[in-house]
């Protein structure tokens, strides 16, 4: 039976080298010669002694065969398995009690010794090898975080992909066991149509939606939102004016005499083109009546904004301003609709014209309209109509000047049909942009205040961008002209006449320039036998040009933009291979593009989207590949695979735009610019892919997300967002010991984590204010029995079988995710617990367990992590604390660990941890970082780089960046292997 | 909870949209129909040719009700009874149910028109204002889970531009002009171009697209291969393996395209019985329409697809029928409902129904025919649209479903009680017959009695 516990192998080697025998000294390192002298003349004959009878080819015990090992060179190349015959050895587990033959002492001795100084001349001896790292597709992880940086989108394109499989270190980051089939591929292909599916196409070049945007509803949505969202970025609260302009105002008081108008904009987020006006207008002399005089007295009534004032005086601000939005409706222009017999009101061509009407005369102000004011007790004296002339012409002349100052409204975000009282019309809410037709599609813009008040010269291009986007994008001239001549036909009646029974509005020809002047001539006939009024004609004239000048803009644009679009992705195809294209690439992805064009006849868009697919189906996208170069050894890598390299250890995504243009420039590879670089990138947010995707694999908890295994009838308060928050906690806490750069013992030690109000309520803290997405640092955890990885809800609950704890799972999680244990799986007979810890009977699940240990068999295995589990007996089995379990009978968590120290709970086993395991703890962490960093398993070749690892740590307080320095600046990070591989390693 | 929502609503969308998801193909029907004969291994009855045969389904839509007055039908089987819209339908009358008394209640008392369309095929609350929001459609649901098998999951036809826009009741346009949604917020745009729907069924269109680009990794994949070490190139023949074997898989459902078209050709049944369609958009409504039902007969009969909507106008239709001798235009004839122009329109529209319908009764499949093998379905958004009643709906079905749809039946839902007419109940005992069975679907949770 090989059901015996191994211990790491770099932890033996440092025992061994410091405490173990034969290899004291490093300076009486043994040659080759030497070891292999030595196998042939005693280890050979020990085994064919003592090991051959059982392991030899027939029915080997336990699998292993041990014939094949007949020279030194045979057990080097197979480390694992020498690695498993050194633990039974020193274990004394092997040969079996029952065996006839017993090695002495000393022989038994000198095969351990041998074999520990074997793998120490090994390791050496290929020191730094960076080994056999093989090409390999993008996990899925990692092809989610890539696509999701490339496009600036988070479409998460892999979500039907199957779980990647782990590598033997635990990580699905590696050759080992990322592997490619038919049915992936198409999932791939799949994927990368999705994604194509997000590509929007601009007049200058590509971009990504967050949504797919075939359709033309979705474009709409995607252009109009980001109008919208630009509308609500600016400020156009006049309330802020008014109180920045009396903060200024009253500066010298406020003790910032020096302050600029352009500072204090920026400060109170305001338009430093409009504060200086209505200041201006604010502190203007010479107004005695009207409405400006009316603000300037409220204004100067407001009491002083110091820190105990400002509330109020921010008060009678928005007070100043209720009243002139008011008063500004008030004395606006108003505007009729147009009427054409046989054209409904809401038809496009009159609601448009109304639109103009009231987009051009947002300055404007009515006259006569003052004179018929109700009286206006804010106001006031200066609000009072006077009654003869010329006062009353000033009056009129103040409010033509307040006019120009505050415009009726500075942007329409939204409008109900134009044509219809606009009181009935107010519950029609939500129509973006809309021009206000009856049925019909169509935008209008109304944003000159806006623009012209507030706007600076950048903001004011990207409006106008974005409204030419609209247009482009979602082909807005063309959709509205067809609902234009639906709607002539079915609720308005003007096209019904039989000279227009040859217009289709699906005909593709229908925005040419002699399909719209002939349908222009059309209309113009038919609305002069209708009505002699120019300004309907003139309407109807407008419309038809407008439509026509637009869509000719278009045409050309669209033509224009072909090129651009192909030239985006050729950028695009760069940055999704991570390295310079060269021409001969870049040429060849033009070439299919105008191949999908001319032979498959695919049109632009199309072609465009299909050559994005190719792109992201093409192996130097989905594939980590790194070119080698003929000969033997290693070779540096180049400067772009180190910046791919670092990239994926550190945010398992593509490299960013510095990472790159360091690559470019070539000197990633100086070591002094590859750590700067490794520094900022443990500053990125991105770090939380890292903590996501490492510790997530090596702690186990990857996917948590999905967890089922609680009965959520017996326990009520765990929910999907308790499940969420039990899963963010580890990845929030490796996170921030990576971003603080804090000590590694944090992770078995630290006295604090972190929480949102659901863990906290969940945990008995104290509940912190705000989102549920918002996490604070709780310190002093212990007075809660948290703090550190170990006593973490995901890992207590998942390491329970739901209605009961596991204190096996649980120890076994400890001693091999924390410790580094490895533990071989249990038999297939042994006996279940009862499933639910109130069905015991009368023993508590320790009794229950002491039981099982006193099957010999079993306790080799248990006694290695039992006692770890029990320790957690006070943690029920979603995490929570408890002092009674499922059964009524009061927890018992005092244990004795296999040392034969005592200690009770999560301080019990912290101290156990710190006295006597600490070191295996760091060992596993080194290698499992440096397995994650290098995408691979790990090496003998590799034990000399962990032992500096520990060595440095140590040394710096234990720093996570120490190890993560040490790591990238190794030769295995940085090299490759060259194309005839290592003869051995 | 909203994350795995969206992935959903992606995951319906890049199936429809994805127009090359025919890359693997289970094996066309085409090769075992008789016609085909020869290709059936020897002792294989024509009727358990039959038995394999695919379940199609197709919806063909008209808007604003029709004239109650002639939509009649009394009687079982050849003994039926048809009111004057239906004559077009009189030969086929026992392969056909009439339907009335259904409805879907989210389209009731939302105002008028948007609100009662866009969940047609949904039965879904719709939200008004600027952001879509109803629900994926039944044969969008069935091209999801049956799409896979064929060229094109589904067809979505229209002889009517979409309009958006707003409507008096502040519900968007859009849902107007669509009744198949690929997710509960973006329609599946319509193809109005009979040329281009043809492209999509016999130009192997989506697959060519695929392959262009597999074609082109291949090479990359290669030429890569050759700049990295052995242990590397294992890893990437494991992909450049991956590729070629999707590859080969579009290639032979062309091979068998083409052996199949071989096969009908010795035997004087030319398997594609249509030419191209030319390439601009037919000038007469009729001719357009007509080509339209061509196009869903020949996806089917050809097996390319399976699931079909055509839109044969939109709700508040502006389509004008100066043959019919009719003065307006569709809307506003529809409120006129009970006039004898608005009947000549109905029965227009049934018409074409008709057409398609006898158009696959004449495809003979085993001992059957398409049609036998198909339901196609005849629907409206309302009863009556002087009155914009949507609290009923007029059906008309023709085709058995493989046997699994008695026909020939005068069914009425009316007086059965609300939970007991639901247009979702009958849609979930349809998706039943087509293997795809659903819990509830829209509103429903039951199946409809007697289908």
């Amino acid at each position: 039976m090989l059901c015996r516990m191994n211990i790491l192998a770099g932890l033996l080697l440092l025992q061994s080298a410091t405490f173990g025998g034969a290899v004291a000294e490093p300076a009486a390192e043994p040659t080759q010669g030497e070891l292999s002298t030595r196998f042939t003349q005693s280890i050979h004959p020990f085994l064919d002694t003592y090991c051959i009878n059982c392991h030899g080819k027939l029915k080997p015990k336990g699998d292993l065969d041990l014939t094949p090992f007949a020279t030194m060179d045979a057990v080097a190349a197979d480390p694992k398995r020498w690695q498993l015959v050194l633990d039974k050895l020193k274990a004394g587990e092997m040969p079996p009690e029952k065996a006839k033959k017993q090695p002495a002492a000393d022989s038994r001795q000198q095969a351990v010794d041998w074999i520990v100084a074997m793998r120490r001349f090994e390791g050496r001896r290929n020191a730094g090898d960076p080994g056999p790292v093989l090409a390999r597709r993008l996990s899925n992880a990692e092809y989610d975080y890539t696509i999701r940086d490339l496009t600036g989108v988070d479409i998460h394109p892999t979500k039907e992909f199957p779980i990647d499989p782990a590598n033997e270190a635990g990580f699905d980051n590696s050759g080992e066991s990322l592997a490619m089939s038919p049915s992936l591929l198409k999932k791939y292909m799949e994927a990368a149509r999705l994604v194509s599916e997000h590509l929007v196409l601009k007049p200058d070049g590509i971009a990504f939606a967050p949504f797919a945007v075939i359709d033309e509803t979705d474009r709409d949505k995607y252009c109009v939102n980001r109008i919208i969202e630009f509308y609500k970025r600016q400020p156009t609260n006049l309330a802020g004016y008014f109180l920045a302009a009396w903060q200024f105002q009253n500066r010298a008081v406020l003790g910032e005499p020096k302050l600029t108008v352009e500072q204090l904009a920026s400060r109170e987020h305001l338009s430093a083109k409009y504060l200086p006006v209505v200041f201006e207008t604010l502190t203007a002399a010479d107004e005695q009546t009207g409405p400006i005089a009316a603000l300037q007295a409220m204004w100067k009534n407001l009491p002083t904004p110091d820190a105990a004032h400002v509330d109020e005086a921010r008060k009678g601000c928005e007070q100043m301003r209720d009243w002139v939005i008011d008063l500004r409706k008030k004395v606006r222009p108003e505007f009729k609709n147009l009427a054409l017999r046989g054209m409904n009101p809401g038809s496009q061509p009159l609601v448009l014209w109304k639109d103009h009407q009231y987009a051009n005369t947002r300055f404007d102000y009515a006259p006569g309209s003052a004179l018929k004011l109700k009286t206006d007790k804010l106001g006031g004296e200066a609000m009072a109509i006077p009654a003869e002339q010329p006062a009353r012409d000033q009056f009129e002349a103040s409010f033509k000047k307040f006019c120009t100052v505050f415009p009726d409204t500075f942007v329409v975000t939204e409008r109900a049909r134009m044509y219809l009282d606009p009181e009935k019309e107010k519950l029609l809410t939500g129509r973006l942009l809309s021009a206000g037709f009856h049925s019909q599609m169509g935008y209008f813009r109304d944003d000159a205040p806006l623009v012209q008040l507030i706007l600076n010269q950048d903001q004011r291009r990207e409006i106008d961008t974005l409204w030419h986007e609209l247009d482009f994008i979602a082909d807005v001239p063309r959709r509205t002209f067809q609902g234009m001549m639906w709607f002539e036909r079915s609720d308005s009646s003007f096209m019904r006449s039989t000279e227009f029974d040859f217009a289709r509005a699906e005909e593709r020809g229908l925005l040419s320039e002699s399909n719209l002047k002939k349908l222009e001539d059309l209309f113009i006939a038919k609305a002069s036998k209708a009505t002699t009024n120019a300004v309907v004609l003139q309407a109807v004239k407008d419309y038809f040009e407008d439509i026509n000048r637009v869509s000719r803009g278009l045409d050309r644009d669209r033509l224009a933009a072909e090129p651009t679009h192909v030239a985006a992705l050729q950028d695009f195809a760069q940055r999704a291979y991570r390295r310079p294209l060269t021409a001969a690439e870049r040429e060849d992805l033009a070439t299919f593009y105008r191949g999908l064009r001319s032979d498959e006849h695919l049109d632009h868009e199309e072609a465009i989207r299909d050559t994005l697919v190719s792109i992201l189906m093409s192996p130097y996208f989905c594939y980590r590949v790194n070119a080698s170069e003929p000969g033997q050894g290693f070779h540096p890598l180049s400067n772009y695979e180190l910046a791919s390299r670092l990239s994926y250890f550190l945010w398992s995504s593509m490299p960013d735009k510095e990472l790159l243009a360091h690559a470019a420039a070539g000197d990633l590879k100086d070591p002094q610019v590859l750590l700067s670089q490794t520094h900022r990138m443990m500053q990125d947010r991105r770090v939380h892919d890292f903590a996501t995707e490492f510790a997530g694999n090596w702690l186990d908890f990857r996917r948590f997300e999905e967890h089922n295994g609680v009965d959520r009838e017996r326990f009520k308060s765990f929910d999907n967002d308790l499940r969420e928050a039990m899963y963010q906690e580890p990845i929030r806490f490796f996170h921030h010991v990576v971003e603080s750069d804090a000590s590694v013992l944090d992770f078995l030690y630290g006295d604090y984590t972190f929480v949102n109000a659901t863990l906290a309520r969940h945990y008995g803290m104290p509940v912190p204010d705000g989102a549920p997405d918002k996490w604070v640092r709780i310190d002093h955890a212990r007075q809660y029995e948290r703090g550190g990885l170990l006593p973490m809800a995901v890992f207590l609950t998942k390491n329970a079988p739901g209605l009961r704890t596991s204190p096996v799972k649980r120890g076994y999680w400890v001693v091999k995710r924390m410790l580094g244990e490895v533990i071989p799986p249990p038999p297939a007979d042994v006996p279940a617990l009862p499933p639910d810890e109130s069905k015991l009977g009368d023993l508590t699940l320790p009794q229950t367990l002491a039981r099982h240990r006193e099957d010999k068999s079993c306790a080799t295995c248990h006694e290695h992590f039992d006692a770890m589990g029990l320790a957690f007996e006070g943690y029920g089995p979603i995490g929570e604390l408890r002092k009674l379990d499922l059964g009524g009978k009061p927890v018992e968590n005092h244990v004795t660990f296999r040392d034969g120290s005592q200690g009770t709970g999560l301080d019990g086993l912290m101290k156990y941890v710190r006295d006597r395991r600490q070191a295996d703890f760091l060992d596993n962490l080194c290698r499992k970082l440096l397995a994650e960093a290098l995408g691979r398993s790990l090496m003998l070749s590799d034990d000399p780089l962990i032992e500096q690892m520990r060595g440095k740590l140590a040394a710096n307080q234990y720093r996570f960046s120490t190890l993560v320095d040490s790591i990238v600046t190794s030769p295995q990070f940085r090299n490759k292997r060259a194309q005839g591989a290592l003869a051995k390693g | 909870m909203n994350d795995r929502k969206k992935a959903r609503q992606h995951r319906i969308s890049r199936r429809t949209m994805l127009r090359g998801a025919g890359v693997v193909m289970a094996l066309p029907w085409l090769e075992s129909i008789p016609v085909f004969g020869a290709d059936i291994a020897p002792g294989a009855t024509s009727g358990a040719a039959a038995n394999l045969a695919p379940k199609r389904f197709a919806a063909l839509f008209m808007a604003n009700g029709i004239n109650a007055l002639h939509w009649t039908a009394k009687g079982d089987g050849a003994d039926m009874v048809l009111g004057k819209t239906l004559a077009p339908m009189e030969k086929l009358k026992t392969k056909m149910n009439f339907i009335t008394g259904l409805f879907n209640k989210a389209a009731t008392g939302v105002g008028i028109h948007p609100g009662q369309t866009g969940n047609l095929l949904s039965g879904a609350q719709l939200q008004k204002g600027a952001e879509l929001r109803g629900g994926t459609s039944m044969d969008q649901v069935l091209a999801a889970r049956l799409g896979e098998q064929t060229i094109q999951p589904s067809m979505v036809l229209g002889c009517e531009q979409p309009v958006t826009g707003y409507h008096e009741t502040n519900f968007s346009m859009a849902y107007s002009s669509h009744i198949s949604w690929q997710s509960a917020t973006s329609p599946v745009p319509l193809e109005e171009y009979p040329s281009l729907a043809f492209d999509s069924l016999f130009d192997n269109h989506g697959s060519q697209r695929n392959k262009s680009i597999l074609d082109r990794v291949r090479q990359q994949a290669t030429t890569l291969s050759q700049q990295v070490s052995s242990s590397d190139k294992a890893k990437l023949d494991e992909y450049l393996t991956s590729v070629r074997s999707v590859e080969q898989r579009i290639e032979s459902t062309r091979e068998i395209r083409d052996k199949a078209e071989a096969n009908a050709k010795d035997r004087g049944k030319p398997m594609v019985a249509m030419k191209r369609p030319d390439n601009g958009l037919p000038e007469d409504i009729r001719e357009h329409m007509k080509l339209m039902c061509d196009i869903v007969a020949l996806g089917f009969q050809t097996d390319k697809t399976r699931i079909a909507t055509l839109l044969l106008c939109r709700d508040i239709s502006g389509l004008c029928y100066p043959f019919l001798d009719v003065k307006v235009s569709h809307h506003p004839a529809s409120h006129n409902d009970k006039s004898d122009a608005y009947e000549r329109i109905c029965r227009y529209y049934v018409g074409h129904f008709a057409y398609l319908a006898e158009k696959l009764d004449a495809m003979i499949e085993g001992e059957s025919t398409v049609l036998d093998n198909s339901c196609i379905m005849f629907m409206s958004n309302m009863w009556s649209g002087s009155q914009h009643d949507s609290t009923k709906l007029p059906i008309l079905t023709a085709g058995g479903l493989g046997g699994t749809l008695k026909t020939g039946r005068v069914l009425d839902y009316l007086d059965k009680g609300n939970e007991n007419r639901k247009m979702c109940s009958l849609y979930l005992s349809l998706m039943d017959k087509m293997d795809v069975k659903l819990d509830r679907f829209g509103d429903a949770d039951t199946r409809l009695a007697q289908i």
